[in-house]
């Protein structure tokens, strides 16, 4: 990070009883530069976000956004990003122009209409009532209210949950360029391969506390040392795991699937191996290079993900 | 604004038609009323409701009326409007998972919870004007008169009473998830204290005596409001809403 940070976060931390819902956190966004804080469900990624903006207020640590430090209730901060809650529920009774309308309620005309022009550019039907819209509709209206300030910093919580590939593309591609003109993004995510093409960096985060942070180069190139054999059943991964053990391969059974550490990064091997036994059915599916985010939390981190 | 604005404009339009009418009808019948006042003096079962006809019977229409209009609709009516408008006001939005959404907008907590209080308390009070400026016309149609003044110190005193029955709903609304148990659980107290109000032995533990027809016939008497009641009125209602506010500050969606 060549530029000074635009988002500077010093030891926040928060608790909801005697859940530490956030663990003294630090972290340094730049200008220009996507995040992806990635983490499963409960991690802690949206109560960050929520300290962020004062939705939720933190109970230690410093906050600095935009030359701006948090302060009372965080509407100096909330003036200077944009931010999109990860909850989709929204005022059905109102119409996609009036409820774009009441989410931008304290900023100009400008974003008012920066904000129905990408409503439109992504065929939301302004004048039904939002009631009808699906939940994707729902969050593409949610991303037009974020996208729309002109502002240096964006937070956005799992803003392509619930979306379609195609329109993931768009949106993406949308921040990637708002990004590209100057704009500090830090989005969140439970699933790394969503969001992971745009970020320029990756945090993960697990039990509220900041495990590390990675390129998704570096993500991608760990990713391809693993493969998951998948199995009918439990008792059929723990005899492909004794088979492989048996030959030197590093594997982990779990219920019934076989993670598999390719000191080559390549399965074929291993696959090999364990197809040219005649006492073994066939895996019924290999995932390579591209595991799912529970996996690779384990892999990585060497703890469950939620 | 606009969106607070509107959904409490059709509630609170129901609620006055439901007093203007109550008040209406209520005055339509006083001729017969007045013919028969000794006949229900002795039908009536309570000796609090006894007396209150017996003041009836010695000071006339204007007593009546503050007994239609203020001690029975406002009060009754009122407050559970008062409970109706309160509640939901931030445990409605927490409620339905719009309260994070609400939240996030560039705008100050304090700003957004007091125009929601301002809004709901002008739903609750408005209409108690509203209808009391529409006495003394409704009076000239049975050939009685009554001081519009007087009317409107007595609605100034029925709105603080239910002032602070909104400001605790309100103020239940900034830390609850759940308006529907508090709305129930106020609604319960306010029949609790009304019937209450009813039996002499405990009759001064109600707070319906903030507002029964004494107090409303020693402002039309005085021509003043009563600063010991009123002031305590005021104040526990501003102590409810900077307690909403410091409640709020701390509210997580």
């Amino acid at each position: 990070m060549s530029q000074p940070p635009i988002i500077r976060i010093r030891g926040l931390s928060r608790c909801f009883g005697t859940t530490q819902a956030l663990s003294p956190v630090d972290l340094d966004i730049a200008p220009g530069e996507i995040v992806g804080l990635i983490g499963p469900n409960g991690s802690g990624k949206s109560t960050l976000l929520r300290c962020l903006t004062g939705v939720v207020r933190k109970d230690a640590g410093d906050i600095m956004i935009d030359g701006e430090e948090l302060t009372g209730d965080g509407v100096n901060i909330r003036r200077r990003v944009s931010y999109s809650p990860g909850e989709v529920n929204t005022y059905g009774e109102l119409t996609g122009t009036g409820h774009l309308t009441w989410l931008l309620r304290g900023r100009d005309q400008a974003t008012h209409a920066r904000a129905h022009g990408v409503a439109e550019e992504l065929g939301l039907p302004m004048r039904r009532k939002v009631r009808t819209y699906s939940h994707g509709m729902k969050r593409q209206l949610l991303f037009a209210a974020a996208i729309a300030p002109e502002v240096r910093v964006r937070l956005l919580d799992e803003i392509t949950e619930g979306l379609d590939p195609a329109m993931r593309a768009r949106i993406l591609d949308k921040l990637r360029a708002d990004a590209d003109a100057g704009c500090a993004v830090l989005l969140s995510s439970h699933h790394f391969g969503e969001v992971d093409r745009v970020c320029d960096r990756l945090v993960f985060i697990g039990e509220g506390k900041k495990l590390s942070e990675e390129s998704p180069e570096t993500i991608a190139a760990r990713a391809r040392g693993l493969a998951t054999f998948e199995y009918a059943d439990a008792k059929t991964a723990l005899k492909a795991h004794e088979i492989l053990s048996a030959e030197g391969v590093d594997a982990d059974p779990r219920d019934a699937r076989l993670l598999v550490r390719l000191g080559d990064g390549d399965p074929q091997a291993a696959l090999a191996l364990l197809l040219s036994r005649s006492d073994l059915p066939a895996p019924t599916s290999v995932i390579y290079g591209r595991l799912p985010l529970a996996d690779l939390y384990q892999e990585l981190y060497g703890r469950e993900a939620c | 604004m606009e969106r607070t604005l509107r959904s409490y404009l059709v509630p609170a339009l129901c609620y006055a038609l439901l007093l203007e009418v109550m008040i209406s009808a209520a005055i339509l019948y006083w001729p017969n009323f007045e013919e028969n006042i000794d006949v229900y003096g002795d039908l009536l079962p309570f000796e609090s409701v006894r007396r209150m006809v017996e003041s009836i019977s010695n000071t006339g229409v204007a007593a009546y009326v503050n007994l239609q209009q203020f001690y029975k609709a406002c009060n009754v009516l009122g407050t559970a409007a008062a409970v109706f408008f309160s509640v939901g006001a931030v445990a409605g939005e927490a409620n339905r998972g719009t309260l994070e959404l609400w939240l996030s907008r560039p705008v100050s907590r304090t700003r957004m919870l007091l125009e929601r209080y301002v809004v709901g308390a002008l739903a609750v009070t408005l209409p108690v004007f509203a209808t009391s400026a529409t006495i003394p016309y409704l009076l000239e149609l049975v050939g009685e008169e009554m001081s519009l003044s007087g009317l409107m110190l007595s609605s100034v005193h029925q709105s603080l009473v239910l002032l602070v029955v909104y400001s605790l709903g309100f103020c239940l609304s900034t830390v609850t998830s759940r308006p529907m148990p508090v709305a129930l659980g106020l609604l319960f107290m306010t029949i609790f204290q009304f019937s209450i109000y009813l039996v002499m032995e405990w009759t001064h533990y109600s707070w319906f005596r903030l507002a029964d027809l004494d107090d409303f016939q020693t402002i039309l008497r005085t021509g003043h409001l009563d600063a010991s009641t009123c002031g305590p009125l005021a104040a526990a209602s501003a102590l409810l809403l900077t307690t909403s506010l410091y409640l709020f500050h701390r509210r997580v969606p």
